[in-house]
This record gives C-alpha cells, structure tokens and sequence, in this order.
C-alpha cells in the first residue's frame, strides 16, 4: 500500500477521499500523516540553509526519495488536502499556519473536504485519526537536521616558537593546553584567550597532552621520552617525572577515574601508568611499529591503540589482554584513534588520507570520512555534538572533526558522511582539533603547524535564519532547490565577513604574549 | 563496554581459581571493597586505614586516627564515607573527599563490628566488647547512643512467680550481642548472641520483634547477601549456616511479627577434620559461600543450590583472617594473619590468538572451506572502494549510552581523588628495606623508590613482625 504511494498517485487522491473506502483512508492516515508532518517541518525549517534532499531522506526513513526533490508546495497543497480531514482536529502549529495560507485556494479546499470528511465518518477511521492526530508537540518529531555548522574564528592564540602539535580543551572547558615543537606547555584561558601558565621543563618537543579527568593536572608526552604532569592550580610541576619509555612519546590518554594514564610511544609499545605512583603498572605488546594514537574509552575498561603497522588494536584494561584487532585491507598507517563518546565506535585516522569509523565488536567499517589532505602528518581530530541543543535528536546529531595538510578543519556528518563545515584559517597544516562546551557554546579549538591555535565558536544562525524567514514568507515554493545555492553563498559570505572580528578579539591573547 | 567482546565462556566462570596476585601496605587485619568493587580498605594492626585502587593496585589514600588494630570497615553506599571501629574504643567516620575525620565516636569498650546504616551514612550500629550493643545516631557532632536489647524475646507468660522471673532475668543477662548488622533497607538490626540467639530488633523503636535459637555457640559473624534475603551465620560450634529470612519490608503489610520465620537452608562443615572457620563470606551473587579456615592456609568455597564444596583455594602458606568476595567479579582476597599480606585470587583468562590476527578465526574442528561464488573476481579497485563507500548506508548513533546495568548500580560510585603526592600523607612509621636485613625508616625525600617495596613486597612470612622492630 505504501509502496504504491508514489508522487504522482498521491496527486490524484485529491480527489478520491469521498470515492475511496474509508478502510483504506484508514490504513493510509498513518502514513500520510507523517508525510504531512514531514512537509510542514521543510516548510518550517526551510530558514536552514542548504539543505539537501539526501538528508531528509536519511532522517525520516521514507521509501520514496524523490518527494522532497519535486515541487513542495503542490505536494504540501495536495498532501493537505487529501489529508485534511483530519486538521481540524489537530492543533495546528503556528509555523505551519502560515505555510497554509500562502496559497489561498488549498484553504478553501480546506474547508470544503472537511465538510466531507463529516459525512463519511465511520469508528474505525475515527479510531486511527484520533490517533495520529493527537496534539504532538514540536519536539516530538526530530526536525530537520541542520546542514551546515556555523563555527566562526573567535582568537587566534600565538606564543609558540614552533608548531603546535597538541590542543585540547580541559574537562570543563574553561582553559586549553597546547604544546608542541618548541617544548612548552601553554594555557590559555577559553573565554579571554589571555595566557594563564606557560610550563617549561621538557627536554625536547612535545607531541601529546592531556588532561585529568579532575582538571587539576596536565599531562604531556614529549620527544624526551618521558611523560610530566603540571599543576593548574599551583602552576607547577610534579616531581617524579614518569620515566620508562625508551623513545619518543607519541600520544597519552587518561583513564575517566584519573588513576590510570594510557601512553603509546614510538617504542612500539603500550603502557599504562598507575599516576598515583608514577611507575609502569602494565606494559602492553602492542605493535610491531611506532604506536600512534590511544584512547580510553568512556567507561575505562578498553584501551584503544594503533600503529603505524596498520593496526588498530582493542585492549582490555583490567586483563591487558587484545579483544580486537581491526585492519583496514590496505594496511595504511593508523595515526591516530579516538572512542566515540559512547564507547560503541572507533575513529581511526590513516594515512592515505581517510578516517575510518570502527565499529570494532563487528569489525567492520562503519563510514569513511573524506576530503582531508592526510599523507605525512599524525592529524587528531575528536567527535563533537550540533544541533538545537534543546530538541532531541534520534539519533543524537554527532560530527567528527579533523585538521587537514591544507590548513582546514574538516566537520563530517557521522551518518551522512557529508562535510558540514570547512573552517579555513590556518595557513599550515593543522595538527590538532578538539571540541567542548562552555557556557552552552560549542567551541572547536586548533592548533597547527602554523604556530597559532584558534579558538572557534559556534554562532547560531538567527539573523541568517530571520534573513531566511523573510525570503520564505514571500515564496518558499522553491524550497528544497532555491535554498541551497543562496544559503550556500551566505554562508561564505559569513566566513569572509568573519575577520574583522576574530582580529579585534585576539588583540588580548597578543598583548599577553608581549609581557 | 568490554563485555561484548570477552569470551563468553570466562564470563560465565563464577568464581575464581588462581592466586594472583599480593597486595601489602603494614600488616592488614580487616578487608572490606566498596560497593562497586573499585577500591578495597584494609583495616591495620596499627590502626591505619589504607584505601587500595583496585584498578592499578595502588594506595589511594591513608587514614591515621586509630591507635589500635582495626576491627571492622563499613562504606557507606555512595562510596565517599567510610566507617571504622578499632580496639581503642573508637569508631570513626571518613569523608574519603579530602581524608578528614567526620565524626569520631567514642566508646566504654572496644568496638567488635560497627556497620552503617544501607542509606544514611549518619548512623550506625556497633557491637562492644562485654557491653550492650549500640545504635549511634551521628547526626550531630554529638553522637546520640541508643543501647539495643541483646536479651532474645520471650513470649508474654502470665508467670507472676518472683523467684521464675528472676531466673529468667539471670538468664537475660548472660546473653551478650556480639555482632549486629542492618538488613538491607535498614529498617531491622540483626543481632547474633553468645549464646547462638539471633534477635531481629526493630530499627526505630530499638524492640526485639522476634529471636531464635540458631545454635549452641557464640554468633561470630553475620553477612547479608546482596539480595538482602539470605543470611550467612558463622558460629563457634563450627558449623556455618545459611538462613533464608522472611522479607521485613512486607512487615505489617502481610507479614507480621508472629509470622516470621528463620529458615536454615545449609549447613557448612567439615565434619571429618572438625575445622572452625575463622571468616565467611557470601559472593557477590550470593551463590557461593567462602570461608577461610583456622590453622590451616586453604580457602573453602562451597555453592549453594546443591551445597558441595566446589573449590578449595590455595596459594600462601599462612592462616587467613578476613576473606572477601569482590562486588562484581569472580575474584576473592583474604589477608594472612601472620604476614598481614593481602592476597587475591581470580581468574587469568588466556590471551585469545585470533584477537591479534583479524584474518584469522579459531575453530573447535575442521571446517570445509566453501568458495563464495564472487570470491575470486576482479573488479576495478575504484569501483570496489565506491561500492564499499555506497554500502556504508546505516545511521549509526555514537553517543547514546546503552544503561545495560544486570547489578543495581543506581548510584555512580564516589571517585577516591587522585593524589600524586600519596608518600607525603603517609605515616613516619614506615620501615623499608634498603638491603638484605637492614631496615630503615623512611624518609620523605628519600622514600621514593622504596615505595614499591612497601606496597608489593615479597616479604616472606614472618617478615612483618621484624619490619616494624
């Protein structure tokens, strides 16, 4: 029945409601009605700009693709009608009020198929409808995702001799560490950008860092072979410097409890670290080549490894024994692995410049990332969150975030695969991306070969949305076609447009840099 | 998260086989794990409380305030706060946050077992040394003690002669408590007898509502298994009893106190070579009992649907004292009465070969290998990347966090903070061994690298006394 329920069919229903049974009036309400709902949401939604088709189609599961690329207002129009019967029932949403109204005869319709509907009314149709048209509230029904990210420049935070090879956010998002080339460590404060601690104490760069799940530690992985943990709170460093590996330190993680720190190195092996002690507490055999990335994952029972053998390789904490090994046909060198933020995936960066999402109890690629220049350098990335932070999204809406050797960051869509965002900026290859939330504002912080880290920020998009809205109001007929091109646009306009901004608000982090 | 990819098979093996593994920090004398298994406290002869990190092994923090041998370790159910009591007649309550004292009870006697409240870590139950049991009300930094009836609840009689009740009264007398638990909500004291008397006191109004004659010794210990039904009784006459209680909650609902009934499901002993336990112990499930013997070094683990003896663990050459079951795992630690070492025994699952090769699989018998039809055919490899690219269609979803929980962990356990400096809180009194015989006390600044020694030391058996000179 349903399958049968192809665009053109459905326009000659406009006519059959008085003709057709009411059983199968009945069996297509439910059906119909989520089309309906789903029109009415692009039409309400249609201030997002550039949407695709390809997304709606991916969100709502609907078996009919081309709808949404045909003309919306006649299949709104006619959906509308054939469906009205049951909209006077139904509280109708202030958005899509106005969406009715932009074409006067489809009210008149309106009116007048309710006045059939009456006559035809029969328990059981009433019995479905009553159902589907119960008063559903705007967050019940995910809305349209949106297409695009809105990260804007907010400082550019410059200090370091050299690259910045490490950034990351610290568990409550007000500071950032970086470290890199030049061997020191840098905190910035998140919301000034000003320079809070510069720590100096290791020997050669550093390629790694993290911090304590408890926020009062920094941890750093250096070229000199050790791993040294610095004070936030005081500003200085502890004493027993953790000592064991026999080469270069290539990346850590901490364990969620902060009793545990995970270290790869170029040693090719493992370890893990009772922090308490400062002493090895299981070396893992790991790899047959340098280990690159590691990861914990959120509950602290698997460790996460790759090498640059190609190899990914799942631990189990507790018996450090191997789960899983996941090898992608090719072998590329893994640089970097990251958990997804419920344990489930696993993100793997290799070089032949794809990101490879695991799901690693099946051992299968889940999606692969693309469009990122990732040939020489170990790039690390992270996963973030989008979407209208009060709406419930099913699934949750999640990107994952990458630097590239052109100087970009990359946001990737995790189920589309599609880029919602290119941040250019960086004028090298940018090394490190890492996301976080302060004050409900999503931020994305880079750091890169260029020296410089960049703190964006997510603007939301409100004045392009009321600019969009005001567009709409005068004809969103061509919606799912016209938007895409001029939303597209816009947005790059809004990139250009961005300097200025970012320029006066960095002066703070130069003038720190002076003193 | 790691469950779905561990074998199977070792998930489904319930209780341990190998010693793995010994703790030490000074001589151990009582043991107890929080409530999800993270951390283990170790009460001292010297009266020091050491918190053990389960997961690294490692001390996580030192408590100093008893000055004698810890008798009994209590945590409260969030994890944060800690109960000891200890022979120099002082219960303490630790805020594990920052290692201070919270409250410190003191007492007419020492203290044999003090347990907190299941939900209100202000309040608790200590059973003193020839003296009447007590129900601590903390509160207030002045401790409110309510003294409980040890003597077993005699039906009304209309017996009026004197010289009877008199008698009876003698005989009230004599009885003494010596171990007193909460049943599992709280709202009952369980309180076993020198003279093998089980009462069952009512929390809020401190009144015996039902006793029984269990047996002819002293009760030495009483343990609620975590289904809060089955009560596992260790008694002087060498025999321990599993007791299967009424459900107290549905009291004056439809059960009353006439109606309760104690139910002796098994009896533990050996009756060949007439051992006497010296600690017993439900797992985590409540399907096995354990128990540690006297004069002998084995650990007894029996299970109880059939109730036979199932294992008997072996490892040190030393009397155990206390013997505990992890919360969650099949893993059992006990500590030697004579080295005060702790030692564990859990389960060492081999490491799975085909974990390492993900081309290869392992198979119990020979497979007949079956060509796909497709198997062998080229394609151009971008057309196959593309295809491969195009199959990747699913909606995954990486953030929602699957609440698969089969324990009741319906609170996330207190996280001990992480000191880095943890040889600095630690007492003066720590003797090391800086060479074959020659001890030393440590020093701060020197302590260093001898801390492993202190923590893992492969002391031999003895060695303990003539640490601490």
């Amino acid at each position: 029945m349903d399958h049968a329920r192809s665009p053109p069919r459905r326009r000659e229903t406009r006519e059959s409601p008085v003709g057709s049974s009411t059983d199968e009036l009945a069996a297509a309400s439910d059906h119909e009605e989520r089309e309906r709902r789903r029109t009415s949401w692009s039409a309400s939604k249609n201030f997002t700009p550039r949407r695709k088709s390809r997304e709606d189609r991916h969100l709502s599961e609907s078996d009919s693709p081309d709808e949404l690329a045909g003309d919306a207002d006649e299949y709104w129009r006619s959906s509308r009608n054939s469906r009205s019967s049951h909209n006077h029932r139904r509280s109708p949403s202030p958005i899509d009020r106005p969406a009715g109204q932009s074409s006067p005869d489809s009210l008149s319709e309106d009116r007048l198929s309710t006045g059939d509907d009456e006559n035809n009314d029969t328990p059981i149709r009433d019995d479905m409808s009553e159902r589907s048209s119960t008063p559903i509230p705007l967050v019940a029904e995910p809305p349209a995702k949106p297409e695009r990210l809105n990260y804007h420049e907010k400082f550019i935070l410059q200090g370091h001799l050299r690259g910045v090879s490490a950034v990351q956010f610290s568990p409550d998002c007000s500071m950032i560490a970086s470290g890199g080339a030049d061997a020191a460590i840098k905190v910035w404060d998140t919301l000034t950008g000003r320079l809070i601690y510069t720590f100096e104490g290791h020997l050669a760069g550093i390629s790694t860092l993290a911090w304590s799940p408890d926020g009062q530690w920094i941890a750093s992985g250096s070229d000199d072979k050790t791993i040294r943990f610095w004070n936030v709170n005081t500003g200085r460093a502890h004493t027993k410097p953790f000592v064991g590996h026999h080469n270069y330190v290539y990346q850590i993680a901490f364990a969620p409890k902060g009793n545990i720190l995970v270290s790869g190195s170029y040693d090719e092996a493992v370890f893990l670290w009772d922090v308490r002690r400062a002493r090895v507490m299981r070396s893992l055999p790991a790899h047959s080549d340098p280990v690159a990335g590691i990861d914990v994952v959120h509950d602290g029972t698997l460790i996460v490894s790759c090498a640059l053998d190609g190899l990914v390789r799942v631990w189990d904490t507790h018996s450090g024994q191997c789960l899983r090994t996941l090898v992608y046909e090719d072998n590329p060198p893994a640089t970097c692995v990251k958990f997804s933020p419920n344990g489930k995936y696993v993100l793997a960066w290799t070089l032949d410049g794809c990101i490879r999402m695991w799901n690693y109890v099946e051992s299968r690629v889940v999606k692969t990332f693309q469009g990122h220049v990732n040939k020489k350098y170990s790039i690390s990335g992270c996963f973030g969150m989008y979407g209208a932070p009060d709406v419930r999204y099913s699934p949750p809406l999640c990107f994952a975030v990458s630097g590239s050797e052109d100087g970009a960051i990359l946001c990737w869509d995790i189920v589309s695969k599609n880029i919602l965002q290119r941040l250019e900026g960086h004028t090298d290859v940018v090394l490190c991306v890492h996301s976080g939330v302060i004050n409900g504002k999503r931020l994305l912080v880079s750091s890169g070969l260029d020296k410089t880290i960049r703190v964006w920020e997510e603007l939301p998009e409100n004045e392009e949305a009321l600019r969009d809205i005001s567009d709409d109001t005068s004809g969103h007929g061509s919606l799912p076609n016209g938007v895409t091109p001029s939303g597209d646009a816009d947005g790059d306009n809004m990139m250009t447009d961005a300097p200025p901004d970012p320029s006066a608000t960095s002066t703070p982090a130069e003038d720190v840099m002076m003193t | 998260m790691n469950l779905s990819l561990i074998d199977p098979f070792i998930l489904a093996q319930d209780y341990p086989d190998t010693f793995t593994e010994k703790l030490r920090s000074g001589h151990a004398a009582c043991l107890k794990f929080n409530h999800t298994g993270d951390y283990l406290a170790s009460g001292r002869v010297d009266g020091t409380v050491v918190i053990f990190d389960i997961e690294t092994n490692g001390v996580a923090r030192k408590l100093q305030g008893h000055t004698r041998q810890i008798q009994s370790i209590s945590w409260s159910r969030c994890g944060r706060y800690l109960l000891t009591s200890s022979q120099d007649w002082k219960c303490i309550l630790w805020d594990l946050d920052d290692g201070s004292r919270l409250r410190t009870v003191r007492f007419e006697a020492p203290v044999y077992i003090a347990e907190l409240h299941p939900f209100n870590h202000l309040l608790f139950v200590a059973s003193l040394f020839e003296d009447q049991p007590v129900l601590v009300d903390v509160t207030n930094k002045k401790p409110i003690k309510r003294i409980l009836p040890s003597a077993p609840l005699r039906p009304p009689t209309e017996e009026t002669d004197p010289a009877l009740l008199a008698k009876q009264a003698a005989q009230d007398a004599k009885h003494s408590t010596c171990v007193t638990i909460f049943t599992a909500f709280g709202n009952h004291i369980i309180g076993g007898t020198s003279k093998g008397w089980i009462n069952i006191i009512e929390t809020e109004t401190c009144n015996t509502i039902h006793s029984m004659r269990l047996c002819n010794g002293v009760v030495i210990l009483l343990r609620l298994a975590s289904n809060g039904r089955d009560l596992l009784v260790n008694s002087s006459d060498r025999v321990i009893r599993t007791v299967i209680m009424p459900d107290l909650s549905q009291l004056g609902i439809n059960l009353d106190t006439a109606s309760i009934k104690l139910h002796v499901e098994h009896k533990f002993q050996d009756v060949v070579n007439r051992l006497s336990w010296n600690h017993v112990t439900f797992s985590s499930t409540g399907e096995f009992v354990t128990a540690t013997t006297y004069m002998n070094p084995d650990i007894y683990v029996w299970e109880r649907s059939h109730g036979s003896l199932v294992k008997i663990l072996e490892g040190p050459r030393e009397e155990l004292g206390v013997v505990e079951w992890h919360p969650g795992r099949p893993m059992v630690i006990a500590c030697g009465l004579e080295s005060g070492c702790i030692y564990t025994w859990s389960i060492i699952s081999p490491q799975k070969w085909s974990a390492l090769a993900p081309d290869f699989g392992e198979v119990e018998e020979n497979v007949e290998y079956v060509e796909r039809e497709d198997e062998f055919d080229v394609h151009p490899a971008e057309q196959v990347h593309q295809r491969r690219l195009d199959l990747e269609d699913e909606e995954p979803d990486a953030v929602t966090v699957d609440r698969v929980k089969e324990i009741d962990v319906d609170h996330d356990a207190f996280p001990v903070p992480v000191l880095l400096d943890i040889e600095d809180s630690e007492s003066g009194e720590d003797i090391v061994a800086v060479g074959p015989g020659t001890m030393r006390r440590r020093t701060p600044a020197g302590g260093t690298q001898a801390e492993p020694e202190d923590i893992r030391a492969n002391g031999s058996r003895g060695s303990g006394r003539n640490r601490r000179r």
